[in-house]
């Protein structure tokens, strides 16, 4: 069975994670605010089931099934309110770890439809791609170091959060490039205007360019080196014509283990995976594919209307 | 300009009001400011703005007092008479003022318009989508008037003596405080229509929004209004709250007409309204389109105190700015009763407010309402449509007693965010604004830039770096001229001004004021 995660709009309303005194990476803003969402919806379940106060509500009363695809919590659609162009929409899709690469075609369209039909869009501005395992820093590259006594320092809020990736290891260009041509085939259907790519230094970007049909038009960097992206970086990127922005992300959003825990029976959990031998709920392996993070901004004013996730993952029955 | 002429920002000129302050020099005591300080020279020559300052005066029935507590140094003799104040002018009916008490024991006394609206401060406007963006951004940026007030603090000095004060505000809200006897209490009302308990020049006294988050609660039970305008804007389709907003406006004297705008009237322009509205200053102004343009409406963030460096102009710029973003964005709430905002501008003034005073604050900015809008609302080409559920309509949560939705809190919670474990605290300013930036697309170059502004921001706010004031009366203390007596002579204020320029050139580059900037390169 496949399980649809999604945190619906984050920014205003329901469930946020900044009501956090401090403010951590996409892991734990994804987490924190799946957490969120299915509280929230659980309680609605309830408050409309009298009978049910007592306990917690069955997942079957907030969640949908439809085929063999789980929905969690039951699809609504948030559709934004100004007309297309008004908007800047941006898709971040995070490739996970130790999933087959020949699936990513597929689930780069499947992740595409969703963030779509969430805003109720027909295109995106921005695909961005998350490989697994490449982080800016390891990336060796001439930073000036110099540079950076005279740097405002970071608060640690910022640092790392439990982002390191341990569990994996970059793939190789050709893959990436494999990748890619999926990509290309959906700028060239005029769903996505613009591709980018996220933590490329200068080698990686040099040898991946030439292959691409569609060059990438944005690199994200991790916004704690902001202040000392090396400078062989910014003039290739000002050469090729790619704008290099910042993020916050971690390239490992969704470690090992996490979905288990906000899925499981635990007192943290969502109670949709059975614990020890009970009940109706489900059983199996949890295998996350992707997670994809999407913003629709404003263009003129700047103001952030949707943010959100949506984790897909595999339930294998063991 | 002339060579030996630099343009400084400085909220306020040091000695402004002291012998020979002017160049060239004039003879105080003329007939238009009949102040013992200032001559009519200093005021802008336009018939404008001499009238304006007369019939302050003649409103008030005397000349306006501007008093400051000075600030009491070692050697300063207590209690403390501002020796620079001539009780024996027999010019004006006005030179009575002193002698009838104007000047008080201890604080600086200061009589002419000049010495208020003479200052510099920060303003920054803001463009509206629409009038209800407008006043959401008028509320919602209110409470946070005295929070960058005290942030910016830059005004130690008046008269050439340390105030123990360390803003402008209350200075500029004296300087043109046109409210009769009767108006402020000290007679029985006879011929006037009501006590009015501020300044025309003070912090907001209302909010205007259309917000179901403002409760009213909130608002000020005694708010003086208009009621008989109040009634004609109601009639005439404007709801309570825009109504109340502009009736309390128009509780004040338009302070100069012209008699040619009375000829006859033109309802084509809005002169006569803006007329009142330019001379009612608060600390957040609303302004309405002019008629006939295309600007829309807008919304003017008024407290913050110029700084020296354009480097800190142009941080606190952006970060208002950004702050609107994340306000627009995250739906932020910081309404708190508006009398407790009236009470952070006074504590603001207080010297070091920034790192010895704690201000009303909302502890959560966030709505509670799960409010998915448009639910239901499935535009076609959408996800193979698992059955959509209906809208979350989870009755409101039910509103608390309102003194447990703020606290007093630092500067530093403000901006920087509460320390707790509970998840209940105030998450900050500055946090929020990253937090916004890291839901845009930002370029590096960009987005290390504004790690600077806001570097030195939250740097301000936990007591890394100095505000101003502080760094100016620093400057005070170790100069050698200095007889620590709060008296600052013509020396120590040309050092000063020289070295306000210097910063202004190098912006710290050099090391001068790195204590107020950090080391910069």
């Amino acid at each position: 069975m496949k399980l649809v995660l999604s945190t619906s709009n984050i920014m205003s309303g329901g469930p946020s994670v900044i009501r956090r005194p401090t403010f951590e990476k996409s892991n734990t803003e994804l987490t924190s605010s799946l957490r969120e969402n299915f509280t929230v919806h659980q309680q609605t379940s309830t408050s409309t089931n009298a009978a049910a106060l007592s306990s917690r509500p069955s997942f079957r009363t907030w969640t949908t099934q439809e085929g063999e695809t789980l929905f969690i919590p039951s699809h609504t659609t948030n559709p934004l309110s100004e007309p297309r162009e008004a908007y800047d929409i941006t898709v971040k899709l995070f490739y996970l770890p130790n999933i087959p690469v020949d699936r990513r075609c597929v689930q780069t369209r499947e992740a595409i439809k969703l963030v779509l039909g969430q805003l109720g869009m027909e295109s995106i501005d921005l695909l961005i791609v998350s490989f697994p395992g490449i982080s800016f820093d390891a990336d060796d590259e001439d930073s000036d170091l110099d540079d950076a006594e005279s740097q405002p320092s970071v608060p640690a809020s910022a640092e790392e959060g439990g982002c390191f990736d341990s569990e994996s290891v970059p793939e190789d260009i050709g893959t990436m490039l494999t990748t890619w041509r999926t990509l290309e085939k959906l700028h060239g259907e005029k769903m996505v205007s613009k591709l980018g790519i996220a933590e490329f230094g200068v080698q990686r970007l040099s040898k991946f360019l030439p292959q691409t049909k569609v060059k990438p038009a944005v690199d994200q960097i991790n916004v704690r080196d902001c202040c000392v992206v090396p400078k062989p970086l910014i003039l290739y990127a000002k050469k090729e014509g790619i704008e290099l922005l910042t993020h916050n992300d971690c390239t490992n959003v969704l470690p090992r283990g996490t979905l288990r825990e906000i899925l499981g029976s635990g007192a943290k959990g969502a109670g949709i995976l059975a614990g020890e031998g009970n009940d109706e709920r489900l059983k199996g392996n949890v295998e996350p594919q992707w997670v994809v993070k999407y913003t629709a901004v404003v263009k003129d004013r700047g103001v952030v209307e949707s943010k959100g996730y949506f984790a897909v993952a595999e339930l294998n029955e063991g | 300009m002339a060579r030996s002429e630099y343009p400084i920002t400085l909220t306020t000129f040091p000695r402004l009001g002291t012998d020979d302050c002017t160049t060239p020099s004039y003879p105080v005591s003329g007939q238009k400011l009949r102040s013992q300080f200032v001559p009519d020279e200093i005021a802008n020559p336009h018939i404008r703005f001499p009238t304006l300052a007369a019939n302050i005066r003649a409103r008030r029935g005397r000349k306006v007092e501007v008093n400051v507590p000075v600030f009491r140094d070692e050697n300063t003799p207590w209690p403390w008479k501002d020796p620079s104040v001539d009780y024996g002018l027999h010019k004006w009916p006005e030179d009575d003022d002193v002698r009838n008490g104007a000047a008080k024991e201890n604080y600086i006394y200061m009589d002419a318009m000049a010495f208020g609206m003479g200052s510099c401060c920060l303003q920054i406007t803001f463009q509206a989508k629409n009038i209800e963006e407008g006043r959401k951004m008028y509320d919602q940026l209110s409470p946070l008037g005295p929070i960058l007030l005290a942030l910016t603090a830059a005004t130690p000095i008046y008269k050439g003596f340390l105030a123990d004060t360390d803003v402008r505000w209350n200075q500029i809200s004296r300087a043109v405080d046109d409210r009769t006897p009767e108006e402020l209490g000290e007679k029985p009302l006879a011929n006037d229509r009501w006590r009015l308990p501020k300044s025309r020049y003070a912090s907001n006294s209302t909010y205007i929004s259309q917000d179901p988050r403002l409760r009213k609660e909130y608002l000020d039970p005694d708010l003086v209004v208009d009621q008989d305008l109040k009634r004609r804007l109601l009639d005439g389709g404007m709801d309570d709250l825009l109504a109340t907003h502009f009736a309390h406006l128009f509780i004040r004297d338009p302070i100069v007409v012209f008699a040619e705008d009375l000829e006859t009237l033109d309802l084509s322009k809005a002169d006569h309204f803006e007329n009142l509205q330019s001379t009612n200053w608060q600390h957040m102004r609303f302004k309405p389109p002019p008629p006939g343009s295309d600007m829309g409406w807008r919304v003017e963030f008024r407290p913050m105190e110029i700084q020296i460096t354009d480097f800190e102009n142009a941080a606190f710029s952006i970060f208002i700015v950004l702050i609107t973003r994340a306000i627009l964005s995250f739906d932020l709430n910081f309404y708190i009763p508006i009398q407790r905002v009236s009470e952070n501008m006074e504590t603001a003034h207080i010297r070091d407010a920034v790192s010895t005073q704690k201000f009303y604050f909302r502890k959560n900015p966030f709505s509670s309402r799960p409010t998915h809008r448009g639910a239901n609302n499935t535009p076609n080409g959408t996800f193979d449509s698992p059955a959509s559920t209906t809208s979350n309509s989870r009755p409101p949560s039910p509103f608390g007693p309102v003194e447990d939705e703020f606290e007093l809190m630092t500067i530093n919670e403000v901006i920087n965010g509460q320390v707790s474990s509970d998840g209940d605290a105030f998450p900050g300013l500055i946090p929020l604004v990253e937090s916004y930036l890291n839901s845009m697309n930002v370029d590096v170059e960009t987005r290390c830039e504004l790690a600077r502004y806001l570097d030195l921001i939250r740097k301000r706010a936990d007591g890394t770096y100095w505000t101003a004031a502080k760094w100016i009366r620093e400057y005070v203390k170790k100069h050698p001229k200095y007889g620590k007596d709060s008296v600052v002579g013509e020396e120590i204020e040309f050092d000063l001004l020289k070295a306000a320029e210097q910063i202004t050139r190098m912006e710290g580059r050099d090391g001068l004021g790195w204590e107020m900037l950090g080391k910069r390169r």
